[in-house]
């Protein structure tokens, strides 16, 4: 295998294995979204509190999934 | 002009999806080129009287502004001087009734005594951040730009000096008032295939040419072995090989004509193919490195410029390279240096408004040496404040790469779907509506809330101000 062929492949296999990471952004979106649904269902008053909150919480997590789809990115466009 | 286009827009819309199945069948789709910083325009779009290069996010980003001046404009002009009560309707509206609810919000989450500070700083980043992330969805952005070619430099090590990598894509089609674009009649090349193409057809053409040569040796042969036939069959053998200088001299007199016109044929075929390509407007261009014309790199890091059009593409000189767009303006937002400086913007007010608020005493959060020598415990709040001191500069990377990261991953996600179906990318423009909103409203709603924090005392003294606002 040529040089050129080499580090194209590397570069797919890390830029996927990054965004391995972007799985536990999911399961931490899921489950604020899942019980902040089930408080609003159960207490709708408090609806804006909530919904607040579950924003903050929803972009803290989804940060965790840019930051490892950054990775990938520099690691596709970025890296030589 | 309300009712003129009442129960006409399905029209439009008819006929923006028939123009785009024209598009998708007529042009095809370009490989998008995909870089992360944002590109530098071609020189002679400096900034005036320097020699700063400009870039596209910076374009997007000065539209930003004039299109906030703009818009801030307006609202003011048609806003109620005399504090009627009539509704002015429209889009003011509209605007007045988002203001009001995002009023509203930021006051149930930072309703204290510096709301104003608060809500301003978040108006402001909230608009600058949802322009430049809708911006993505207008059509000609990211798109319409500057055609170079398809180039890449690499710093060759061995012998010290750049070299220029040309690459596959599609040549260029040169049409109505010179606009160039890429065109279904023009082809996808490569400039290894074309030359190794060139490569083929000389052989081809060697081929030929000694095809022809020996076909003019077996025939003088078989003429002189009919020749020696008729005469004396026994000398036949010495004939053949007594003549063989012979048929040396009819070789070279077969070169000269026969066999020379057929390595013509085959060579002015391959030229013919060439030239059709060109005679169909599409182009390309000479690949000029600009190292070769006593051009000095100062360093090895150093932004090159796009290679030019070559003035004359139909010249024989001209090389076969392909092109791609370097887009006149892309979206702000997926440049380092917007959100990046949006977030150190964010987190410099972040302090501001907790000295503000609790004057100097806000600087104990981060160096807590109060308690060291009175409680058992004291170390631990020296290693919190420390703590919180990283945090605040994590905040800054947190904050310019959820931006970045979004909306960069959002251009490449339109590219890429233009790309495969270049019909229907609707949906994707839909997602990219809400994910530019979520993105803005979650920016800004973090440096609300990181200002209400640094404005509530850790001494938990006043903590009643903010238990009001709930």
């Amino acid at each position: 295998m040529d040089p050129q062929s080499t580090i194209i492949l590397g570069k797919a296999i890390g830029a996927g294995l990054a965004m391995i990471g972007a799985a536990g952004g999911g399961i931490g979106i899921g489950l604020s979204v899942g019980g902040a649904v089930q408080a609003m269902g159960r207490n709708p008053d408090h609806t804006p509190t909530i919904q607040t909150n579950m924003i903050l919480g929803v972009a803290f997590a989804e940060a965790v999934a840019i930051y490892a789809l950054v990775v990938s990115l520099i690691i596709l466009f970025v890296l030589n | 002009m309300n009712s003129f286009w009442n129960g006409k827009r399905r029209y439009v819309a008819l006929l923006l999806f028939l123009a785009g199945v024209f598009v998708a069948l007529e042009v095809p789709p370009v490989i998008p080129f995909i870089q992360l910083p944002g590109e530098n325009l071609p020189s002679g779009y400096n900034i005036p009287f320097t020699d700063m290069r400009i870039t596209n996010t910076l374009v997007a980003a000065v539209i930003v502004w004039i299109l906030l001046l703009l818009f801030l404009a307006y609202i003011a002009r048609r806003r109620p001087k005399d504090g009627s009560e009539v509704p002015p309707g429209g889009f003011y509206n509209m605007f007045e009734a988002l203001y009001e609810g995002l009023m509203g919000f930021i006051s149930g989450i930072a309703g204290g005594a510096h709301f104003r500070l608060i809500f301003n700083m978040f108006m402001t980043i909230f608009l600058i951040v949802l322009l430049s992330n809708w911006m993505s969805l207008i059509p000609g952005i990211d798109t319409v730009g500057f055609i170079h070619a398809h180039t890449k430099e690499k710093y060759d090590p061995a012998t010290e000096e750049y070299k220029v990598i040309t690459t596959d894509g599609y040549e260029i089609y040169q049409g109505f008032l010179g606009i160039s674009y890429v065109n279904g009649q023009c082809d996808w090349i490569s400039p290894a295939d074309e030359a190794a193409a060139d490569e083929a057809a000389l052989a081809n053409a060697e081929a030929v040419r000694l095809a022809a040569i020996d076909e003019l040796a077996v025939k003088v042969a078989y003429a002189r072995y009919q020749a020696s036939h008729d005469g004396h069959g026994d000398d036949a053998t010495e004939e053949g090989a007594g003549g063989h200088g012979d048929d040396d001299h009819a070789e070279e007199a077969g070169d000269s004509d026969e066999a020379s016109a057929a390595y013509d044929e085959v060579l002015a075929a391959r030229e013919a193919e060439k030239q059709a390509r060109r005679d169909r407007d599409c182009y390309t261009g000479v690949a000029i490195s600009p190292w070769e014309d006593g051009y000095e790199p100062s360093g090895k890091d150093e932004k090159k410029e796009p290679i030019p059009l070559h003035p004359d593409p139909g010249s024989a000189e001209a090389k076969r390279v392909p092109w791609v767009v370097l887009p006149l303006v892309r979206v702000a937002s997926t440049d380092l240096n917007m959100t990046l400086t949006l977030a150190i913007i964010a987190v410099v007010m972040v302090q501001y408004v907790g000295v503000k608020a609790l004057g100097i005493g806000y600087l104990t959060k981060f160096f807590n040496f109060g308690t060291l020598f009175k409680s058992p415990l004291g170390g631990i709040d020296v290693a919190v404040g420390l703590l919180e001191l990283i945090g605040d500069f994590a905040k800054i990377l947190s904050f310019s790469f959820r931006l970045l990261g979004a909306m960069f991953a959002g251009a490449i996600l339109l590219f890429v779907m233009s790309f495969l179906v270049p019909i229907l990318p609707w949906p994707f423009f839909i997602l990219e509506f809400f994910v530019g909103a979520i993105q803005a409203l979650v920016f800004a709603l973090l440096t609300a809330i990181f200002m209400n924090l640094a404005t509530i005392s850790h001494h938990h003294d006043d903590d009643h101000d903010h238990a009001e606002a709930h």
